[in-house]
């Protein structure tokens, strides 16, 4: 990221070339069309090139800064998308079967094995809110509305499956992570 | 102390809400109360950086896809339009571009005029650099080279993490504002502009909402008071705006933290 921020173009096509199949994954999974996930794509990536210098290494790894980004950049679209009324229903979405080469790649294999099965072993009534409220962008009253769930319940439940996420991947000491 | 729904909250009620906001899930009222305590509180910060993590772990456990070639082609081409046009001095926060100019002479006039040459024909090849584009931009360069005006740039956090803005002012408080990628706006919604002078209330400015690319243009006149030493923000607010902000900050000058 220092070398980004002095402007090292070289670097940040490194940093491109390690995280952009997850963070394409990441932007086809919310937004379920090739080309708008990947305008946003470029857009992240040209805002990590402008604000580098925002990035703080003292709180928090370059990857969780950078999917955080992706991420809400993703669920912008997506609602801007959305409110044009672009979007087709969740089960229309573009589907591929084209996967990465990375999907070998052993040590995101890993982590991904990780995550799943954390995520498989969490109560749907508990993975269900995370899941919409990561990638669907929905706020916890438009989750509670969805569900037909009192919205405390939400609350509860979506704050206890992401406490037991996080156990359960701190259970793998220091195997997670980028 | 922030209030919802009537009730006193308290430290430990904020940092329950902490997971739903590293997922971005807390509805508006709740982040509102949230981010007023976040400013105060370092160890809900530190709290929600570890929950950030936990959250960003569920990004891989979308399918890994990969993207076509020419998205990494865009990406380096664009910055190296960028920094072709980087000389143009607006990233710098208080700046007074007249004195610089003055002072660096014949070869910054040569420079700066090139710069923007440069920076306007790469707008117009960029295909979004409308007659109407151009012009603005060479309003914003006009005010901005004003003798004893001044540029400062605003930039996104939260809601509005990923916009950035510019404001040109001169020394009678004509003000021009110039953002980019800003969020769309929902129905009925609108951008703010807010002078804050000290600790007293924020001033409102005008309204203003973005075009579909997340560009957006603003003409105001700056309360005399805000001229010398204001910092600025963005809210969203009703379209009308609002007297006093009724939504968390969008875009900030760096001089508030």
């Amino acid at each position: 990221m220092k070398a980004i921020a002095a402007r090292d173009e070289a670097a940040l096509a490194q940093l491109y070339d390690r995280y952009r199949v997850i963070l394409f994954g990441l932007l086809m999974r919310i937004l379920g069309n090739r080309e708008e996930a990947e305008d946003v794509l470029q857009e992240v990536f040209l805002q990590v090139w402008r604000k580098a210098d925002d990035f703080d290494e003292t709180r928090g790894r370059p990857f969780t800064w950078l999917v955080t980004l992706g991420r809400s950049r993703g669920i912008d679209r997506l609602r801007t998308l959305a409110s044009r009324e672009r979007v087709a229903e969740a089960g229309a979405r573009e589907a591929s079967e084209e996967i990465s080469d990375a999907a070998s790649d052993a040590f995101l294999s890993e982590q991904r094995g990780l995550v799943n099965n954390a995520l498989a072993q969490l109560p749907d009534e508990q993975k269900g809110p995370l899941m919409l409220a990561y990638f669907d962008g929905l706020t916890q009253s438009e989750i509670a509305t969805r569900l037909g769930a009192p919205l405390g319940t939400v609350k509860t439940r979506m704050r206890t499956g992401l406490i037991r996420l996080r156990e359960m991947l701190a259970s793998h000491g220091e195997s997670f992570g980028f | 102390m922030g209030r919802v729904l009537g009730f006193r909250m308290v430290h430990q009620d904020y940092k329950e809400m902490i997971p739903a906001r590293a997922l971005s899930a807390l509805d508006a009222a709740d982040a509102r109360a949230l981010n007023d305590h976040l400013s105060d509180c370092e160890e809900c910060r530190t709290e929600l950086q570890e929950w950030e993590a936990t959250a960003a772990a569920m990004a891989v456990s979308a399918t890994p896809m990969e993207p076509s070639p020419k998205v990494r082609e865009r990406i380096l081409d664009e910055i190296r339009n960028e920094s072709k046009s980087e000389v143009i001095p607006f990233r710098s926060a208080t700046r007074n571009i007249w004195t610089s100019f003055g002072s660096l002479g014949a070869i910054a006039a040569v420079i700066l005029v090139t710069a923007l040459i440069v920076g306007l024909i790469v707008l117009w090849r960029q295909n979004d650099a409308t007659n109407r584009a151009l012009a603005q931009a060479r309003e914003f360069m006009e005010l901005a080279t004003t003798p004893g005006a001044k540029v400062m740039r605003l930039d996104g956090v939260d809601l509005g993490a990923g916009a950035t803005a510019n404001l040109a002012y001169d020394k009678n408080g004509r003000a021009m504002l110039m953002a980019d990628k800003l969020p769309s706006v929902p129905e009925g919604k609108a951008y703010q502009l807010w002078f804050i002078v000290g600790k007293n209330p924020p001033m409102p400015g005008k309204t203003f909402t973005p075009d579909e690319t997340g560009k957006g243009m603003l003409r105001d006149q700056m309360p005399a008071t805000a001229i010398d030493s204001a910092v600025f923000a963005i809210t969203m607010e009703p379209v009308g705006g609002s007297d006093a902000p009724t939504s968390p900050i969008y875009l900030r000058s760096s001089a508030i933290n």
